[in-house]
Parts: C-alpha cells; sequence; structure tokens
C-alpha cells in the first residue's frame, strides 16, 4: 500500500465550524449588539418620562397631603370673631384635631393678631389666651383667602415640623396657624414604589430631607449623611430635570427624576437602581449571551456532525482507493449514506471490478504472448478474446526444427559461446516464425516447434510451413556459416507434417503452455530427427497440399519410429539446391 | 470493620453533622426584659411581633426571644437584664417603661439596647440626644409622660365646677418628680389644687381609691408609669367600685371599664421598637437610629362609665376622642 498523504492543511471540521459559527453567531452578534444599543437608548428615553411622570404622581401625592390639611384649616376660618368662643369654633377645632393626625398644635387669630383660641395634643389648651401674633410671621405673610407655609424646622433636633397658616376670606375671620408634624408625610412617601425597589425622598428648599421612606434617615436630621441625596437634585437641576443616575445615601448608583410642589417649595425625587431600571436590557445582554453561547454550541455540534458524516465516507473512500491502488482489486467499498458518496463509491467499486478483469486480461495476453506470433497475441490482445486458445480439434502444420551436432558442441565450447550462440540462433528463429505468422509453441534446447492454422487459422497453412521452413533453413545456415570460422560442426535441420490435431492450452494456471497433440506432431517431430543439416522433410499430406506450388523431391519412403508403415517423405528444395 | 458498618458509621456521622451545622449558623436571641408577667404584655408582644415580622424577622424561624419577666417586682430588673447581657444576646429590648430601660443599661454598655417608654429619654440620660442617641440605647418613647398635664386638663373641662384633683404617682418611678412637677404647672395655669397620691403596692392602690373618694376630689388623673398601665384592669374596678372618675395613660382602663384615656399609642410604640429590634439584627447601629416619639396620642372614653358616674359628656370631649366605648 502507498504510504498516506500527508495531514490536510486545514481540516473539514474547522472549515465548517467556521462556516457554522459565522452563520449562527454573527447574526446573533449583530441582532444582540443592536438590540443592547437601541433597547438601552429606548430605555433610557422611556425611563426618562417614567421617572418623570413618577416624579410628578409623587409631588401629587405630597400636595395632597399638604392641601388636605390646608383645606381642613380653611373650615375653622369662616366665621367672624364675636366677643366669646362658642362651642361650635371648640368643636370645629376638636374635630380638626381629631381629622388630621399631622397637626400637632394649632392656633386661632382673630384679626388684630390676638390669639383666641390655642390647641394642643401635647401642651395645655388656651381660651382666650390673648397672646399678640400680629408680629408673627405667619400671621403677617398670609394673605386673604390664602395659605402660608413657613420653613422646615426640627423639634428637638429631630422631628421635622412646619407652620401652615391660612387666613379666611374677609379679614374679620383671622388666621389659624396650625403647627404640622411632617413625620406623617412617612404614610405617603413609604407607599410610593417606583418600580420594584425603587423609592421616593423629600428634600425642602435648603436640600434639608423632610420625608424618606427610612424615617430614621429623616429623623437623624444630618445634612452631612443626606448630601448625596442634595447632589442628586443639584444635577437634576444642572440637567433642567432630566433624569439623572447618580448615588443614593447607600452609595448603590440610581437613576432620578425630580418634581417641584409649589408653595412649600419642595421638591419630590424619585429614584430607582440602574441595575433594576435597566434590568430588561440586562436580561436581552443575558439572553444574547446565552444564544450566543447556545449557538456556538450548536455551531460546534453541527459542524461535528456534519463532518463526521462527511469525514467518515471519505475515510472509507480514501482507504478503499489506497487500497485498490495497491493492486487489491478484490476490495470493495462498503457505504450506504444514500447520497453522492455512495454514488462515489459504487463507481469506484465498478472501477475496482474493471481494472480486476482488465488485469486479469493483460496477465493472461503476457502469458499468450510467450507462445504466439506477435500478431495473434496482439489480434487476441485486441478482441480481448483468448477463446482461439480453447482446445479443439483441426488441420494444423507442424514444423520441427533442431541443430545437429549441437551436444558436442556444447561440451566443448565455452558456456558463455554456448548461450550467446543459442541466444542468436533463437532470435533468427523467432523473427523468421514471428514474420509467416506462426506459432512457437516452445523451445527446449536446441530444438523448437512451430504451428501454423493455430491457434490462428491461416490460408494455405502446409505452402506457408514450407516457405517458413526455408527461410528458418536460411537464417540457421547463414549463421552457422558465421560460427564455421570457430570450427564448429553444426548443422540444422527441419521436419514437418500436416494432419489433425488436438490444440489448445495445456499446464497448470502459473505455467501454461499453447501446444499440439496428434500423430501428425509425432510425424512432424520424427521427420525432423531423421532430416540432416539443410535438410527439410515433409510429409505426404503436406506436400500433397502444397501441390506443384512449391519444389518438392519425393524421396524413398523411410520407417519411422512409432510408425508400422514406412512413410513417404518429401523434400523440399531450399534455396541452396537452386 | 465490613463495608457495612463503614456507611452504618459515615451515615451515622452524617446525621450528626446536619444539626451541627445548623447550629452553627445560631438565630440571632432578642432578649426581651419585661417588667411584669406575659398576660399583660400580650398585647403590645403582639404589636412587638408585627414591627419584627416588617423586618422580615419571625419569632422561631428567623429568631428567638429570650424572655425575663420581673413579675411587677421591678426591683429585680437589673438581676435580670445582667443576665440577659451574660446570655450575650444579639439585641435587648426594654420595653414598658423607664426602669426597664435603665436596669438594661446597667447591665451592659456594649450590646444594643431597645428601650420602649414614654418619658423623655434625653431627661432620663439614656441618650445624648434624639437624632444621635450616642451610645448602644435606642428606641421609642410613647409620649405618654408628656400629656400626663392633658389628662388634668380633661378632667378639669370634664368637672369645671372642681377645684381640687388627685394625681396618683407612684414613688419609685424615674419620672415622677418630673411628672409631679408638670402637673403642679399645669394646675397653676389652670387654677387647680392637686392632691398627689402615691401608690407602688396593691393595698396601697386600695388606700388611694378610698382616699380619693374621702377627699371629694373632682377626680383622679393617674401620672404615665408602667406599674399602673399594666394594672389597668385592677384600677378600672377600684374605680367603679368607689365610684371615682378617673383617666389614666392606657386604653386598657376605659376598656376595662375606666372613664377616660389619655396617652401615646403603645401599639405604635411597641410596633417600632420591634422594627428597631429588626433593623438592629440586621447590622444597624443603635446610635445610628434616631429615637422615635410616637405621632399618635389617643383618646379614649368609656360612655358606659359616664353613665355609671351620672355624667353627660360634653360633644367637643366626644368629637375629640378617638374611641368612645358604648
Amino acid at each position: 500500500m502507498t504510504p498516506s498523504p500527508p495531514a490536510p492543511r486545514s481540516s473539514l471540521f474547522a472549515k465548517y465550524f467556521l462556516a457554522l459559527f459565522a452563520a449562527v453567531v454573527v447574526p446573533l452578534l449583530i441582532a444582540g449588539g443592536s438590540e443592547a444599543w437601541f433597547g438601552h437608548h429606548d430605555q433610557r428615553a422611556r425611563l426618562n418620562d417614567l421617572l418623570d411622570a413618577e416624579a410628578r404622581a409623587s409631588a401629587a401625592k405630597i400636595q395632597d397631603f399638604i392641601d388636605g390639611i390646608r383645606d381642613q384649616l380653611a373650615w375653622t376660618v369662616q366665621l367672624p370673631w364675636s366677643d366669646s368662643i362658642d362651642e361650635r369654633r371648640r368643636l370645629d377645632v376638636f374635630r380638626l384635631l381629631g381629622q388630621v393626625p399631622a397637626v400637632a398644635s394649632l392656633t386661632l387669630v382673630d384679626a388684630t393678631g390676638r390669639e383666641r383660641l390655642f390647641v394642643s395634643r401635647i401642651g395645655l389648651n388656651r381660651i382666650e389666651g390673648g397672646f399678640d401674633h400680629s408680629a408673627n410671621p405667619a400671621f403677617t405673610s398670609v394673605r386673604s383667602g390664602r395659605a402660608w407655609f413657613g420653613p422646615v424646622t426640627f423639634h428637638a433636633g429631630s422631628e421635622p415640623f412646619m407652620t401652615i397658616a391660612v387666613a379666611g376670606n374677609r379679614a374679620a375671620v383671622g388666621v389659624v396657624v396650625a403647627e404640622v408634624n411632617l413625620k406623617l408625610i412617612w404614610d405617603v412617601i413609604s407607599a410610593i414604589r417606583v418600580g420594584r425597589t425603587g423609592e421616593a425622598f423629600v428634600l425642602d428648599r435648603p436640600g434639608r430631607l423632610i420625608a424618606h421612606p427610612d424615617i430614621s434617615l429623616v429623623l437623624r436630621a444630618d445634612e452631612t449623611a443626606t448630601r448625596p441625596l442634595q447632589a442628586l437634585r443639584a444635577r437634576i437641576v444642572a440637567r433642567n430635570g432630566q433624569a439623572v443616575s447618580g448615588r443614593d445615601i447607600t452609595g448603590q448608583t440610581v437613576l432620578a427624576a425630580m418634581a417641584q410642589i409649589p408653595g412649600v417649595d419642595w421638591s419630590v425625587v424619585v429614584k430607582q437602581p440602574v441595575t433594576e431600571a435597566f434590568g430588561p436590557i440586562y436580561a436581552a445582554l443575558w439572553r444574547t449571551g446565552a444564544l450566543l453561547i447556545g449557538g456556538a454550541g450548536l455551531a460546534a455540534a453541527l459542524a461535528y456532525w456534519l463532518t463526521q458524516r462527511m469525514v467518515g465516507p471519505i475515510r472509507l473512500l480514501e482507504d478503499g482507493v489506497a487500497r485498490i491502488g495497491a493492486g487489491q482489486f478484490d476490495h470493495r467499498i462498503e457505504l450506504a449514506t444514500g447520497d453522492e458518496f455512495e454514488r462515489l463509491a459504487t463507481r469506484f467499486n465498478e472501477m475496482a471490478g474493471e481494472l480486476a478483469v482488465s488485469q486479469e486480461r493483460s496477465e493472461r495476453i503476457g502469458r499468450l504472448k510467450r507462445f504466439l506470433a506477435p500478431q495473434v497475441a496482439e489480434l487476441v490482445e485486441r478482441t480481448g478474446d483468448d477463446g482461439v486458445l480453447e482446445g479443439r480439434r483441426i488441420e494444423v502444420v507442424v514444423v520441427f526444427g533442431d541443430l545437429r551436432g549441437f551436444t558436442a558442441f556444447s561440451a566443448r565450447a565455452e558456456p558463455e559461446t554456448v548461450m550467446r550462440f543459442l541466444s542468436d540462433y533463437y532470435d533468427a528463429l523467432d523473427r523468421v516464425v514471428s514474420d509467416h505468422g506462426a506459432t512457437l509453441t516452445n523451445f527446449s534446447g536446441d530444438g523448437m516447434m512451430v504451428l501454423l492454422n493455430a491457434p490462428v487459422s491461416c490460408p494455405d497453412p502446409a505452402l506457408r510451413a514450407i516457405h517458413m521452413a526455408r527461410d528458418m533453413q536460411m537464417s540457421v545456415q547463414s549463421l552457422l556459416l558465421d560460427r564455421r570460422v570457430l570450427d564448429h560442426r553444426l548443422g540444422f535441420g527441419v521436419g514437418l507434417a500436416m494432419g489433425p490435431a488436438t490444440v489448445g492450452r495445456i499446464g497448470s494456471e502459473g505455467r501454461l503452455d499453447y501446444t499440439a497433440i496428434g500423430t501428425v506432431v509425432n510425424l512432424a517431430s520424427r521427420l525432423c530427427a531423421s532430416a540432416g543439416d539443410t535438410e527439410i522433410l515433409v510429409d505426404a499430406v503436406a506436400a500433397n497440399a502444397v501441390g506443384g506450388r512449391a519444389p518438392l523431391v519425393e524421396l524413398k519412403a523411410r520407417a519411422l519410429k512409432g510408425f508400422d508403415q514406412p512413410v513417404r517423405v518429401f523434400a523440399a528444395v531450399t534455396g541452396e539446391g537452386r | 470493620m465490613t463495608r457495612r458498618d463503614v456507611i452504618a458509621l459515615i451515615g451515622a456521622a452524617a446525621v450528626w453533622a446536619v444539626p451541627a451545622r445548623a447550629q452553627q449558623q445560631a438565630r440571632p436571641v432578642i432578649g426581651y426584659l419585661g417588667s411584669e408577667s406575659p398576660e399583660p404584655y400580650a398585647s403590645r408582644l403582639v404589636a412587638f411581633r408585627e414591627g419584627l415580622a416588617e423586618t422580615s424577622y419571625v419569632e422561631g424561624r428567623d429568631v428567638t426571644i429570650d424572655f425575663r419577666w420581673a413579675e411587677g417586682q421591678y426591683s429585680r430588673l437589673p438581676a435580670l437584664a445582667r443576665d440577659l447581657a451574660g446570655r450575650e444576646v444579639t439585641v435587648i429590648v426594654a420595653p414598658g417603661g423607664a426602669e426597664v430601660a435603665l436596669a438594661a443599661r446597667s447591665a451592659t454598655a456594649k450590646i444594643p439596647i431597645v428601650f420602649e417608654l414614654g418619658g423623655d429619654p434625653v431627661a432620663l440620660g439614656l441618650v445624648a440626644s434624639l437624632s444621635r442617641p450616642g451610645g448602644n440605647l435606642t428606641g421609642v418613647t410613647s409620649l405618654s409622660v408628656e400629656v400626663s398635664r392633658k389628662r388634668l386638663e380633661f378632667m378639669s373641662e370634664l368637672f369645671p365646677a372642681a377645684k381640687t384633683f388627685a394625681v396618683a404617682v407612684n414613688p419609685t418611678s424615674p419620672t415622677s418628680g418630673s411628672q409631679s412637677k408638670n402637673l403642679r404647672a399645669a394646675a397653676d395655669s389652670l387654677g387647680l389644687q392637686l392632691r398627689i397620691l402615691t401608690a407602688s403596692s396593691e393595698p396601697e392602690l386600695e388606700a388611694m381609691f378610698t382616699a380619693v373618694r374621702e377627699m371629694r376630689a373632682g377626680g383622679l388623673v393617674f401620672t404615665s408609669d408602667p406599674y399602673f398601665a399594666y394594672r389597668s384592669g385592677r384600677l378600672a374596678a377600684l374605680a367603679i367600685r368607689h365610684g371615682v372618675p378617673a383617666i389614666t395613660q392606657t386604653r386598657d382602663f376605659p376598656i376595662a371599664g375606666g372613664l377616660m384615656s389619655y396617652g401615646g399609642d403603645f401599639q405604635q410604640s411597641h410596633r417600632h421598637t420591634g422594627i428597631y429590634a429588626g433593623r438592629i439584627i440586621k447590622g444597624e447601629r443603635p446610635s445610628d437610629l434616631p429615637v422615635q416619639r410616637v405621632t399618635r396620642v389617643e383618646l379614649f372614653v368609656n360612655l358606659k362609665a359616664a353613665n355609671r358616674l351620672g355624667l353627660a359628656l360634653p360633644p367637643w370631649l366626644l368629637s375629640s376622642a378617638d374611641v368612645v366605648i358604648e
């Protein structure tokens, strides 16, 4: 078997993988990348709107809280003051305290700024206390029919309070001044949820934290601790109210938007952790990543599967071709893939079969060439049919020829001389046999046997045989003439006979000969043996067949070994004789 | 040793190892110091557990509560607090008054303490300020002590003719001095006379009501004190028996048949105590948690008790009452 070719530079697997990877992963990458990019963009815009709306909604809720208190307070400044406090006014005030838990205390002041009624949840109530509020900013700043909001103060440095003053529509009804505990905004602010974990907080104008879901942050009243929240507000203001990202108190990165509450001038800021706000985008990115990994895996699996489907048959084919190339023509490539590979394998198998047939033929023909005349061999080769060599019984002319005195010569002469001479001798005879289209069946020592009319029939074999025998004598005699100088006593005799004989191949598969069997062979052989140098002895049948077309002389009948009766013998007249 | 033995051994080791590992992730322990027994505390404990649950702690599941009850003997509180401190609990909860908070503080300066009381923790020296407690204590104040004077005011408005009122004081209470002073100032501005009666034991309570009836005072005003608060049922019974109109700090009193109550919402204060305990277990420092004041001061009125006393409650009182018990 020929050595296997070097390993390929690039494997099918790598090619398929790259191709499938490109086919699966590149579109995924492009889709995922664009989804992430546009998604981020859209989400940012959407979040901006969303947080903005959340901020406005939250501000509205806080505003409702304040407006609710203001509206309740307004009820207490409906009636003008008389000299004494009537029961109804007291009832109104107590009812208000019952309904508005954020109001810690309230003071009713008449048009002159004199305190008429003070009611508190903690301290003692005062009726007609008479304290002068005419210089109180709550009294001086509030305008008729409107509300005034005082600054936020932190009671005991902890709880945020604010003064709200509401004036009646007429000066005569006076003003109500209430202390409002802003801690109660917690109920509102803690109920606000932005997304899942986002929340809202409220800063007053100077940036102090008024409301936060974690009430302890408010109660701590620590401005340094709440600085990140102020920074967040400052960034939103700097960005003209656009949602911004920043850090909150816990250091978490958040997205924040803001809305103002007019009147109190507070800022309601809503914030949502960035991780949550962009959660859908991150989820999409994760999805894309997972798809990429899955796609790559799929591409690899597909590539593996496809290459296995390709490489397996290819290996089989390669192996088969290598075996066939090495001459193992009976090898068959077994493939049942049902596709082109199977067809290819079938072709290879057919080719191997044809190769086997043609090799067998060429071997046979090679063997035939040994004993067939080149023309005959060529004929057999051309027709591809060696049926002519089949055994049969036909009329043949058998020609025997051998040297005289060769045994003595071979004993005397040097082996090289003997072999060289024999070589020349055979060359000469072989040429003559070929020229006459006869079949040289075998050489043995200095003798030879030639057949005419078998295996290839030829017209007038007897005449042809006589002509051939004459040529043989001529070429051998001229060869001997050259050798005479060596003082060798050598001669050459020929005998030929015509008659029916069984012709065909005989011998084993490895050693096959074409020969003729029959009396005619014996006769020709005996005639040759009895022929002298330069003589060509012809039997009666051949002589008869020739008729008069070649000069023949009938000799005296001879008794030949193996023949009961003396045999009629003719001698062909050679060129020497002419 | 056969293979079966080895397998059995491994199995036994696994069985032994599982609870061992469970024990390693020990649940945080709350040391709960109570001045009374569990029964009077029941409603407070419900509120406390609510607050804990808001910080996602549930007793028995995420947290263990180790209770110490003084059974009304306040002198035992310091020893019980020391016991809790010695067990190295995660946080000590000291609800129900200044005595409990002070006992807890005396036991440890390291373990966080969450108190719940009616007085001013700054004045009691428990914390540096409301916004910055500073030490290992923080908690909730219910304003009950501060509103003692309001109780006197309600009584005087209800009995405008009466000029003398009796005041019940627990002399052992750390806030008794400040409350008495507060009430005297209020009496002065309202033009009233006060008769201070002290009681810190069961027989003294009985004697007190007898004294009120005999002195013909307009009514009995209780100062804010856990000793009184946790004996609301007893006080209500005495008030009914002696026909004494009285006002205390806790709603338990009118619910049990007393006339009125005015004080901080204990449900809110105990709930916040639970929230703070949970936040401290989560790792927050008490010094970062400002002391909270309850936002709700509630007025409870029992109409039946009023009828029994032959009182017609004025409309303003009924309209300002948070709850009127019919």
